[in-house]
């Protein structure tokens, strides 16, 4: 006891760095598994995500739930071919009455070669009245880009398009 | 770099009740992009770029993204929405330095 006194400003410093060092990896670990709904707020740190493929982003991200062609029903426009893989245009169409009954949940877009396939998750309301959002992607070279549409009531709906890119976009 | 996080929201001149109009919504920011080291390697490090956006209408939550470094330098989004009241539809875009930056427009019928 009398040598935790003695040293108290130094133990308690010792202290303070191991809850620095939970602190982060308590950030940083939901980022990593990548559940669903972690992100909320500051969306934890920018730490280096492990390279994946894109059936290990699909496995983890739906975990083997079966995902149905939706091409009737999600409009994808984006260029055949990207001149700059930097910028890349992306509009995402779902067809829905947009109601609390029946809506988009959520709209994953996804580029198969990419470091990190997926690009960006959108998570939608009735409120919106239509299922639409645009982005501009970073595509690292020619790759099929998919846009997954989860509905409200769990199905999933699929549509792809291959893009041509003459000079990549991502470094990574 | 020193505009970082201006935000520039563009919606229609003219809404009419019941209308869905397309929102589109800019933000300057680097988007900072995996570096490689000598060998090839990934470097691990804090990049900095926007990993979520949360967009309210007088204080509802009516979308929010998260998002990656696969999205393009000075992000560019667009989504459509259908305004029941007038009122203030804020955009926050949050990055992973800790950054919060934000822009907000009126939404008047004529």
């Amino acid at each position: 006891m009398d040598l935790l006194r003695g040293r108290g400003g130094v133990s308690r410093r010792a202290v303070l760095r191991v809850l620095g060092l939970l602190g982060v990896s308590a950030a940083t670990t939901p980022m990593v598994l990548g559940a669903p709904g972690t992100a909320r707020g500051q969306g934890g740190l920018g730490v280096l995500e492990p390279e994946e493929r894109v059936d290990a982003t699909l496995q983890r991200l739906f975990g083997g739930r079966p995902i149905k062609d939706g091409s009737s029903l999600i409009r994808l426009d984006m260029p055949l071919i990207a001149e700059n893989g930097a910028v890349v245009p992306i509009t995402v169409e779902v067809q829905s009455p947009m109601t609390p009954a029946s809506y988009v949940k959520r709209i994953y877009i996804i580029s198969d070669k990419n470091r990190r396939p997926m690009n960006a998750r959108f998570s939608l309301s009735p409120e919106m009245g239509a299922a639409q959002i645009g982005a501009n992607l970073r595509l690292g070279g020619t790759t099929d880009v998919r846009a997954i549409a989860e509905l409200s009531d769990g199905t999933l709906l699929v549509a792809k398009r291959e893009v041509k890119v003459t000079v990549g976009g991502c470094g990574g | 770099m020193a505009e970082i996080g201006q935000v520039r929201i563009r919606i229609p001149s003219s809404i009419k009740r019941g209308d869905v109009v397309r929102v589109r919504s800019l933000v300057i920011h680097p988007m900072e992009i995996v570096q490689r080291d000598k060998a090839g390697k990934p470097v691990d490090k804090n990049y900095r770029f926007i990993n979520r956006m949360i967009v309210t209408y007088n204080g509802r939550e009516i979308l929010q993204a998260d998002t990656t470094q696969s999205i393009s330098e000075n992000p560019f989004f667009s989504f459509a929405f259908k305004p029941s009241e007038a009122g203030t539809l804020k955009i926050t875009f949050l990055d992973t330095h800790g950054g919060k930056y934000e822009g907000t427009a009126d939404i008047k019928f004529s």
